[in-house]
């Protein structure tokens, strides 16, 4: 018993970061119809630069937060202007810009190559990492912190996307752009607003997840792979099915993890989402998206 | 309208592949015939991903997943059974092309960024095993490879040279038939549209199948050919930097043209050779290339000199009979 609420618990955390993941792409995808490929590369420098302002600069966390913020949305405005927006404005196909997020990708990995080097870091941790007793469960504060930011963020984004005209502009966008800038909409900027909020969400989430998994430069690419999964289990349309759908595959991992062995965890999650995409192509949740050019 | 490559000749595949067969003799040492076997083998995994993405319009990035099987087969089938190299290498091609199949057939239901992410947790999932499943591996430390035999002794560099040329000759002509014939017209009219490929009785869902079978096929190849230049197979076959370089070289080469994996090739080869002295840059220049060229260069270098010799059919290179059907429709 105890095994297993420390199982559940252990997944949900861990399901909680890719449903950030899955749901920071989905807000992309549901402005732009474009994956962006870097998203898991915004939650490495969230925690990379985590520890350069707090470890290398010696800052408090007050200032540090905001300055990973800063860095992610700077890098997020640097892949709208630099690649999305030349390629949107070039007609290149939705895949064609994926592939552009993909070479931008690779450019951040290079960069934080040159930055901090190959080797895995010590992230230091926002809370306390020592156990806390809650009732029946062993936890550590910033487990807790990662499940409740999750929760946060998703309250969040259902306020923006449902209870603000802004919010009605980015689903109109979603639905189709040109309609949506002949109402006057300026689906460009709502592009940038996605990026930037997903960049956000995602820098928060690496800040986060950087004690409990470490910080790697190349930690970007399983997290995306991970977040898409999440998304495409719970269908990419709706940030709160990828959401669910990121929960899902961490408590799946985790139990898998905890009775079988890990070794056959991911083959074993992999030919579940097969058998999913296999009945269900479009996400459990989800709508009609992935048979739509 | 003509369609894309109708007076194209199989001759300037010849030159090429006639200057593979001199190239033992106007390089100089031993360095520069490797260098030379690693163009030849990207090429050959690039052409498969060159027909199943510039032609037919249908991502995979789980290449190198194929490559790294491919590869490790070759090994296992060698050391484990004791196969010859020609049987071990006719198994290792077929066992990709069964696991391709078992793969494509839920996977080519998804399209476009569906299909890149899926093909992507499938490459990862193979370099997961291939890193923990020690028994079978050997783990991060991987295997070795018998060296090729000829008449009882160990072929030499430049015979490996021409055993390579050899196959990627074969793959190349069959890249280039494929491009060249009804079978390549009627992949580009699936990457243009596929219900108006559909509706001119293109059978859509057996081409798909098919072309995603082939490519893991060529993979495969790509894989052997590797294990008998570098003489050990390890997981960093499989690893993410593999499709970063397919990738490269896909786009700067020119996604969808007849030369493109070979220019891209000889170019991401060649390139890291010279930029030695930026070390730790070279992920950072890998990246931006692609950027730069998916934004400047979108044909790729192949595509600029495919434009300049044949210009009035690659003026439109959009176009095809699906698209040309689908302006009629509307």
């Amino acid at each position: 018993m105890e095994k297993l609420s420390y199982l559940i618990l252990s997944g949900v955390t861990n399901g909680s970061v890719y449903g950030l993941i899955g749901l920071s792409l989905s807000i992309i995808y549901g402005s732009s119809r474009v994956i962006n490929f870097a998203q898991g590369d915004f939650v490495m420098l969230g925690a990379l630069s985590a520890i350069m302002f707090v470890t290398t600069f010696n800052l408090p966390w007050f200032i540090a937060i905001p300055g990973v913020i800063g860095v992610v949305m700077l890098t997020a405005l640097a892949l709208n202007y630099g690649v999305y927006r030349p390629m949107v404005r070039r007609k290149a196909p939705p895949l064609t810009i994926m592939m552009g997020t993909l070479g931008a990708s690779i450019m951040i990995y290079g960069i934080g190559l040159l930055v901090w080097g190959p080797d895995q870091k010590f992230v230091p941790a926002l809370l306390s990492l020592k156990p806390l007793i809650v009732g029946p469960l062993i936890t550590n504060p910033q487990q807790l912190a990662i499940i409740a930011t999750f929760a946060a963020f998703l309250v969040l984004t259902w306020y923006i996307l449902y209870r603000t005209r802004f919010g009605l502009s980015i689903r109109a966008t979603g639905v189709d752009p040109k309609v949506a800038l002949l109402m006057g909409i300026r689906s460009e900027r709502i592009v940038l607003f996605s990026f930037l909020f997903s960049a956000t969400v995602s820098g928060i989430a690496g800040v986060l997840v950087g004690p409990l998994l470490g910080g790697q430069i190349g930690m970007g690419l399983m997290l995306i792979v991970k977040g898409f999964l999440a998304a495409i289990l719970g269908g990419l349309g709706s940030p709160f099915a990828a959401a669910a759908g990121g929960i899902a595959i961490g408590m799946m991992e985790a139990l898998m993890a905890g009775y079988g062995t890990s070794l056959y965890a991911e083959p074993a999650i992999f030919m579940l989402i097969l058998l999913v995409l296999f009945v269900r192509p479009y996400g459990l949740l989800g709508d009609y998206e992935a048979e739509r050019r | 309208m003509p369609l894309a490559t109708k007076r194209a000749s199989v001759w300037p595949v010849v030159a090429v592949l006639a200057l593979g067969v001199a190239l033992p003799f106007l390089l100089s040492g031993g360095f520069q015939l490797r260098i030379a076997m690693l163009i030849w083998i990207f090429a050959i995994l690039s052409m498969g991903f060159n027909l199943l993405y510039g032609y037919t319009g249908q991502i995979s990035m789980g290449q190198q997943g194929f490559y790294a099987v491919g590869a490790y087969a070759f090994a296992l089938l060698q050391i484990k059974l004791g196969l010859s190299p020609v049987l071990a290498f006719a198994g290792a091609v077929a066992i990709c092309a069964v696991l391709g199949l078992i793969v494509a057939y839920p996977l080519l239901r998804l399209r476009t960024h569906y299909l890149a992410m899926a093909t992507l947790g499938f490459g990862l999932i193979l370099n997961g095993v291939a890193n923990r499943w020690i028994d079978f591996t050997g783990g991060t430390a991987g295997l070795t490879v018998p060296p090729l035999t000829w008449g009882g002794e160990a072929l030499g560099r430049t015979g490996i040279y021409y055993v390579v040329l050899a196959i990627a000759g074969v793959v190349f002509l069959l890249h280039d038939f494929i491009a060249r014939s009804h079978v390549g017209r009627a992949l580009q009219a699936i990457r243009d549209d596929e219900t108006a490929a559909a509706a001119l009785g293109v059978p859509v869902r057996r081409y798909k199948l098919r072309i995603f079978v082939l490519a893991a096929a060529i993979a495969a190849v790509a894989g052997c050919c590797f294990s008998v230049v570098s003489l050990r197979v390890d997981p960093s076959l499989g690893e993410f930097h593999i499709l970063v370089s397919m990738l490269t070289i896909a786009v700067v080469g020119g996604l969808g043209t007849r030369f493109g994996p070979l220019i891209g090739a000889a170019i991401v080869t060649i390139l890291p050779q010279l930029l030695l002295q930026f070390g730790a840059a070279e992920t950072l220049i890998y990246g931006a290339f692609i950027v730069l060229f998916l934004l400047f260069i979108p044909h790729g270098l192949a595509g600029l000199v495919e434009n300049v010799r044949w210009t009035r059919k690659s003026a439109a290179p959009a176009r095809t009979a699906a698209t040309n059907v689908l302006e009629v429709k509307g």
